[in-house]
């Protein structure tokens, strides 16, 4: 009797289990919110971040209250308040400003951008990246700071786990890989074989945390990227060498950043030449048509 | 219930007390200023667009024959581009952004005003600062082209642009200048990314025109976009790790490391009153353990300030007077017109560096952050007097709590052993009438706040993120199930 009711309750713990893992990765958006709370927490405990509540709560009621906006008026389904708060957790972890005010309007400027500027359907740019951006230009009060992360082999470890995590579930892994491998390679033969600088120079670029964010997570962002597996590739290759360039001869901080916002406009143009269907967040079972 | 409201009230009026005394910035007492540190140097950088101004110190102790300076630069410098400033600038500039400490006094709240005003301010530490020359390279060999040559006060100066570092190398030992064997290894990436050599010697001629035999300061101009302060250079000849300090000048707000972590220094920390006659060590030791914590590959914030002319306040409080016009003119920030409402921001870092962590030179970047940030460590006197009403019974028992909590502070920041303090934290404990009672605290969080640096407001943060996270997630977890 005993027997039974312990296998009983082994069976409802796996079943739990099991449910749980499926509604993990039902939606990718679940692992990349989780990573990037990991990585928010590392910043702010183990890197002695300026962690500023009010900011951060600045940009989530900004990109929640826009999102809810959009819900009521515009007709999208509920479950995109789980993309307006990536947004604002992106923005948390990018954007630095002087004011509070700065990250809400970085955060209405990213959520709106998705619904007043699109093209055949689909929003054009990452929404972090557009509000970041837009911001740093409009305010002169805001910036991005590439040595915020550091480098190292831990860091590249923790974001290269999460990153994996989420590109695996969307399959994106190629957006990503192709960035990595074309600005290793760039940098290996200008740093290494060119300029002659020794092997832990070249390590030291290519730990950086903020390199390894853009290519797991920001460059990887599967409404904001062509819709063909080649053209992602030539896309992030593309937007990979541009970076190189700015980054080693004209001394741009932060040029994937930027690189990304202004490369933006020509994906229509590579969905135009290769066509392939849209990307969508949730999968298989549901019949409900939820692009955001 | 009248006795709770009245110790309440005497309670309340105490807070407001040391409120009212903590909103004064405090006195100042002593600095930790740049010359506890050995190995160091010092450069100023003015950034104003794509122009820069960079004075180097030299504080070269020996045979002025034997001095050589090899920095490498972006472009040719022109003669106007080239000026020797007054070494004060760096003590100037030094002492007031130097970590402080500072006091303040505990009033006695059984009514006892009279105090001892202990002469304490102004204090500084005596140490010897041995610092080395920035750059000392010497290299001959063909290829060496001279673009240009100065005499600059007591310097000759070349300009030299090279093809290749065998060639540099030997043609700089061949005329004087000795650089150590390893310099060539940087010697090469500095050649193929166009970088000229700013060489400098001393002109023995006219040093002993001179009434002084110290070496001034160099200071050059030069416009490009690269923001970078070449290191590499100058970790060929050292075996350790060297310090550095940069005293950065920008129009907007703070100057970052791009390609490192700049980091703040831990301040507004209450330590001690046996701290004082040790503020020095106190200061070498948290900077030693911040640097040990952070991976020895971080730069460190020591002050970033706003030190317009216009703007009333700006240090909190001051070690000394405020740099004015000429002194920012004679640093080399050219945007000030006469004394209009012009911004020039102060940032003080400190890097110390090493082959090991830093094998690249540092990149820096102007931001528009304005916060102000200083190191400042604070002693609080405890009031004088008797303690007998009730009111001062409390307050010796908060003096305890208190002591308790610098003690754990000191020993956070610095390492040092909590040996030896058992007198400081009992010297008032038998002034009090009944059992003493140590404070309730989580002994867990406190280890967590050392080993992760963060405050009680980061960890508040992180929890409100994780609880609007969860609810997020499992509102829309219903959801979804409701759409399947």
């Amino acid at each position: 009797m005993n027997g039974t009711a312990c296998q009983i309750h082994q069976n409802m713990a796996v079943k739990k289990q099991f449910e749980i893992t499926r509604w993990l990765q039902s939606d990718g958006r679940h692992f990349q919110i989780i990573s990037q709370v990991v990585f928010l927490c590392y910043g702010i405990l183990a890197l002695g971040w300026d962690a500023d509540w009010r900011k951060y709560l600045a940009a989530f009621s900004g990109c929640m209250l826009a999102q809810l906006f959009a819900i009521r008026f515009a007709g999208v389904p509920s479950n995109s308040l789980k993309s307006a708060l990536i947004t604002s957790l992106g923005l948390s972890l990018l954007l630095k400003a002087n004011s509070p005010w700065l990250f809400l309007f970085a955060a209405l400027f990213a959520i709106g951008q998705k619904f007043l500027l699109k093209v055949n359907g689909k929003h054009l740019w990452n929404p972090a990246n557009f509000g970041i951006v837009l911001i740093i230009l409009l305010s002169g009060e805001a910036w991005i700071s590439p040595g915020q992360w550091g480098s190292g082999a831990l860091l590249v470890f923790i974001i290269g786990t999460g990153g994996l995590a989420v590109l695996s579930n969307i399959k994106r892994l190629e957006t990503g890989v192709s960035f990595i491998l074309t600005i290793f390679i760039l940098e290996f033969f200008r740093t290494i074989v060119y300029l002659g600088w020794e092997w832990d120079v070249l390590f030291l670029k290519l730990s950086n945390g903020s390199l390894w964010l853009f290519a797991l997570f920001m460059i990887t962002d599967p409404m904001t990227t062509p819709n063909a597996r080649s053209s992602r590739i030539v896309w992030s290759v593309a937007v990979a060498a541009v970076s190189f360039y700015l980054t080693n001869f004209k001394f741009i901080n932060g040029a994937p950043f930027w690189v990304l916002f202004f490369a933006t406009p020509f994906i229509p143009l590579f969905d135009h030449l290769i066509k392939s269907p849209s990307f969508h967040w949730m999968n298989k079972k549901s019949n409900v048509s939820l692009s955001k | 219930m009248n006795k709770l409201i009245q110790n309440t009230l005497t309670c309340l009026a105490l807070f407001i007390a040391l409120e009212q005394a903590q909103a004064f910035c405090g006195f100042y007492i002593a600095k930790a200023d740049a010359k506890l540190f050995n190995n160091k140097s010092e450069v100023i950088m003015v950034r104003n667009g794509t122009k820069n101004v960079i004075t180097m110190s030299s504080d070269f102790q020996g045979n002025l024959k034997d001095f050589a300076m090899v920095v490498p630069v972006p472009v040719i410098l022109k003669e106007a581009d080239i000026r020797v400033v007054e070494r004060n600038i760096f003590d100037m500039l030094n002492d007031y952004s130097a970590p402080r400490m500072v006091e303040y006094y505990d009033t006695n709240p059984c009514g006892y005003d009279a105090y001892l005003e202990e002469d304490s301010r102004n204090w500084t530490l005596d140490a010897v600062a041995t610092s080395k020359v920035m750059t000392c390279s010497d290299n001959t060999s063909l290829g060496v082209t001279i673009e240009a040559e100065y005499h600059v006060d007591e310097y000759d100066i070349l300009i030299l642009s090279a093809t290749e570092s065998e060639g540099l190398k030997t043609w700089l030992l061949a005329n004087g200048y000795s650089i150590p064997t390893k310099a060539e290894e940087v010697l090469e990436p500095y050649i193929k990314s166009n970088m000229k050599f700013f060489v400098v010697k001393v002109n023995l001629e006219k040093m002993k025109n001179r009434n002084f035999e110290y070496l001034r300061p160099l200071q050059i101009s030069f416009d490009h976009k690269k923001f970078m302060l070449p290191l590499r250079l100058g970790m060929a000849n050292s075996q350790g790790s060297q310090d550095m300090i940069v005293y950065a000048f920008t129009q907007n707000g703070r100057v970052e490391c791009t390609n490192y972590r700049t980091v703040k220094l831990p301040t507004d920390r209450n330590v001690p009153l046996y701290v004082q006659p040790k503020f020095g060590d106190f200061y070498k030791a948290l900077f030693e353990r911040s640097y040990l914590q952070e991976g020895r590959n971080a730069v460190f914030l020591e002050y970033a300030w706003n030190v317009s002319p216009f703007n009333s306040m700006h240090c909190d409080p001051c070690v000394g007077p405020p740099p004015v016009h000429r002194e920012f003119v004679e640093a080399g920030v050219d945007w000030l017109q006469g004394s209009s409402a012009q911004t020039i921001f102060f940032t003080r870092l400190h890097v110390r560096y090493s082959r090991d962590k830093f094998p690249a030179d540092l990149q820096f970047q102007e931001t528009p952050n304005n916060e102000n940030f200083q190191c400042r460590y604070i002693l609080t006197r405890p009031a004088y007097g008797e303690f007998d009403c009730e009111a001062g019974q409390e307050y010796l028992q908060t003096l305890y709590n208190r002591r308790t909590r610098e003690i754990d502070e000191v020993t956070a920041l610095t390492g040092w052993s909590k040996e030896g303090s058992d007198g400081y934290l009992n010297e008032y404990a038998t002034l009090m009438n009944k059992q003493k009672s140590i404070e309730k605290k989580n002994e867990i969080l406190p280890g967590l706040f050392n080993s992760f640096k963060s405050n009680t407001t980061g960890l508040l943060m992180i929890f409100s993120i994780i609880a609007l996270v969860s609810i997020v997630l499992f509102s829309q977890k219903k959801f979804f199930e409701k759409t399947v």
